[in-house]
């Protein structure tokens, strides 16, 4: 269990509605800091930029899925440790089982509540080892 | 031309050779005794004459009384070969005593001979002239009598002529004439000659009843063989129609059959197509006949894998079932088919030749396709739109952006509530179309109940609150694991307690009970409602039920709920039902086996 409460959070999503509901819950509810990533693409880059406690990953993108851009960051060393919970509105089981091979610390499917989004993180957050 | 037909004609023709062996020397000897027994009548007449005529010549001699008494042994003699003929004629087994019954024939024939035999030794000496002129004239005729009696067996002949002939001839040889001296010596001679005759009488005897036995053996064995041929005829001929019927029922089913049927030689090589083959690849059948399975019928890409299954159906003689291949038209056009190829395989497990059949599933495959591709759309396309109302209007109902206007805040609620509807209808869609599709995953896992129902209690409160109706357990929830999925669990909980809620009056309790047997855990969801409509009860658990379409738009539900919880508890091994609560209301309980 991380010694810190939960605070800082990159968010990357291509929805820009559910970007701003993202935003308004974390920061609203779980009066957490959010940076949001609209492209994919520069993800990597701004992560590493905002140094963030926990990143959540949409699952489909255009670009680049969220699934490759998380392996992506498995082979940066700046952003391999960062934990990272995956939003998702479908998946299977044997691809939801390879990424938490991979490490993913957590699944938040859509639709989500804003209103408990906050508490499903920190859950996540306080499982982590 | 010549060699062979001088080399065939120089040796006995083995055909005969082998038609006398063949006679059973059995029937052989019992004809010869019923020939030998059959002459009798005639040795017995013969010797009752002579033997009266001898005596009646012989008496009125000082030997008187013994010529007598030879005579009485002429007639016993011929009194007890009279009663061996009648033995013989009243005999049960035809074949079995034939030897017996020629050596009794063989000691009458002695008895018969030394009868005659005493008559020379002992009254020769004492006759006149006249009188032995007479006796041995009388032997001479008995003698050659004997010859066709006895002919039958020369042995018989041979004791019978040594018996009449030796104490005459030695009579003869010491009567002190030189005349009967000579007829001493000759009759000996005399006596070879007439053995030598029997002998070859016998052998012609033995000859002829073989070759008649041997004859009647084979017409025998003709009839029988031509009874046996007639009947494999009839046999053969009711075979060829039923293998000409089937012949023709198969034509039929493979003419008629809407897939495509091939036969393919051992080789490969396409022997046979139906009318569906020619509409499937558009090819005539003379176009497809002779050629390569393989190459015709089966695009580039695949014909490595189908040669392949090919070589495996060769090695097992296990029929290749559902094999997908891709195949290109004579327009170019290309088709996915479903092959299974059956090996016709003989009694000596050679493969004989490939019946190869053909299903168009084109038109499934994008049926299949188009249906995953909506599922796909339904679930991402609508599912994401409503995560950013219902989200909205979440944050906004929650009234962490500040306080709404009591109308707005009325609105946005009514929006909210039936958003989540949309959501649930979808999910609900989603679910059953998974089932449908059999493509529903369940991960089942030991759950302990007392935390799933208390889990499922917090999850719906919050819904039951809008309808004022509490939700409470029944006592202490035992402690007990069952083996289910937990999410699936999750979801048929609140299933039936937002139904208990929804139904339930305001102010009302739903309550929640556990109940424990030997192998399954029953829990009862009770409200305390008006109960399920008779005319509702049956189709309860059909999909879209609703027992009154008003409430639906009261109260929300897709009527899929029931239906889904069924098949999922189903699928876990359990079962669901309801009954009737004593004080109104109803109950509804699902039973699952216990965790061993």
């Amino acid at each position: 269990m991380p010694a810190q409460p939960l605070n800082r959070i990159c968010y990357v999503e291509d929805d820009e509605d559910i970007q701003r509901i993202v935003r308004i819950s974390l920061e609203k509810v779980g009066k957490m800091t959010v940076e949001v990533v609209s492209d994919p693409l520069v993800a990597i880059e701004r992560i590493i930029a905002f140094k963030p406690e926990l990143v959540m990953l949409d699952w489909m993108m255009p670009g680049m899925d969220g699934p490759t851009l998380f392996r992506k960051m498995r082979e940066t060393p700046e952003v391999r440790d960062l934990p990272v919970v995956f939003i998702t509105a479908k998946a299977s089981q044997r691809e939801l089982d390879e990424l938490r091979s991979l490490g993913a610390a957590g699944m938040i499917s859509k639709p989500f509540s804003p209103k408990d989004l906050p508490e499903q993180l920190r859950a996540i957050w306080h499982a982590l080892p | 031309m010549n060699s062979s037909s001088t080399a065939s004609g120089r040796h006995a023709s083995p055909a005969n050779v082998d038609l006398r062996q063949s006679a059973d020397p059995r029937y052989v000897l019992a004809d010869r005794v019923e020939q030998l027994y059959s002459q009798m009548p005639i040795a017995i007449g013969a010797t009752i004459v002579a033997g009266a005529f001898a005596t009646w010549e012989l008496q009125g001699r000082w030997l008187t009384e013994l010529v007598f008494i030879w005579g009485a042994i002429v007639i016993a003699y011929s009194g007890a070969a009279t009663a061996l003929l009648i033995a013989y004629r009243r005999r049960s087994d035809v074949i079995g005593n034939a030897e017996q019954w020629l050596r009794s024939l063989g000691i009458a024939a002695l008895a018969n001979g030394v009868s005659w035999g005493l008559a020379g030794a002992v009254f020769f000496r004492s006759l006149t002239e006249e009188q032995q002129v007479f006796l041995s004239f009388l032997f001479a005729g008995i003698t050659s009598i004997g010859i066709p009696v006895y002919a039958a067996s020369w042995p018989i002949f041979a004791i019978y002529a040594a018996g009449i002939l030796l104490p005459f001839t030695y009579t003869l040889a010491t009567f002190g004439s030189r005349l009967f001296l000579d007829i001493a010596v000759l009759v000996p001679a005399l006596y070879l000659v007439y053995v030598g005759i029997a002998y070859r009488l016998h052998q012609v005897f033995i000859s002829g009843y073989r070759l008649r036995h041997a004859y009647g053996k084979l017409t025998d064995d003709y009839t029988a063989l031509n009874q046996r041929l007639e009947q494999q005829l009839v046999e053969l001929e009711e075979a060829r129609r039923q293998v000409e019927a089937s012949g023709r029922k198969l034509a039929l089913f493979a003419e008629r059959s809407p897939i495509a049927v091939f036969e393919f030689d051992v080789e490969g090589r396409i022997q046979t197509a139906n009318p569906s083959a020619e509409t499937l690849f558009g090819f005539a059948a003379g176009e497809l006949i002779g050629q390569t399975g393989t190459d015709k019928l089966f695009a580039t890409a695949i014909r490595d894998e189908v040669r392949e299954r090919w070589r495996e159906l060769f090695r097992s003689r296990a029929p290749v079932i559902g094999l997908r291949a891709i195949s290109t038209r004579r327009d170019d056009a290309e088709i996915t088919c479903e092959w299974s190829l059956t090996p016709l395989v003989s009694p000596e497990n050679r493969v004989i030749s490939v019946i190869v059949q053909g299903r168009d599933v084109t038109q499934q495959l994008e049926a299949e396709r188009m249906k995953q591709e909506f599922t796909s759309t339904l679930s991402h396309e609508l599912r994401t739109p409503l995560t950013s109302i219902i989200g909205s209007l979440q944050l906004i109902n929650s009234g962490v952006l500040g306080d709404i206007d009591k109308d707005v805040l009325e609105l946005t609620t009514i929006a909210e509530r039936n958003g989540q509807r949309l959501l649930d209808l979808i999910n609900d869609i989603l679910d059953v179309e998974k089932i449908e599709s059999g493509k529903l995953t369940l991960f089942p896992e030991a759950l302990a109940l007392g935390e799933l129902i208390a889990e499922s209690l917090a999850l719906n409160r919050g819904f039951a609150d809008r309808f004022k109706v509490r939700l409470v357990t029944a006592g202490e929830v035992p402690a007990v694991t069952i083996n289910a999925d937990r999410k699936r669990m999750l979801q048929v909980m609140t299933n039936l307690l937002s139904n208990a809620a929804k139904f339930s009056p305001e102010g009302g309790t739903v309550e929640v009970a556990v109940a424990i047997t030997d192998d399954s855990v029953r829990v009862g969801v009770s409200d305390s409602g008006p109960g399920i409509p008779e005319s509702f009860r049956e189709r309860i658990f059909g999909r879209f039920a609703q027992a009154d379409m008003s409430h639906t738009r009261q109260k929300g539900g897709t009527g899929l709920g029931l239906s889904i919880c069924k098949r999922m508890l189903e699928m876990m091994g359990g079962k669901i039902g309801f009954s009737d609560r004593t004080g109104g209301g109803t109950t509804f309980w699902f039973e699952l086996p216990k965790h061993s």
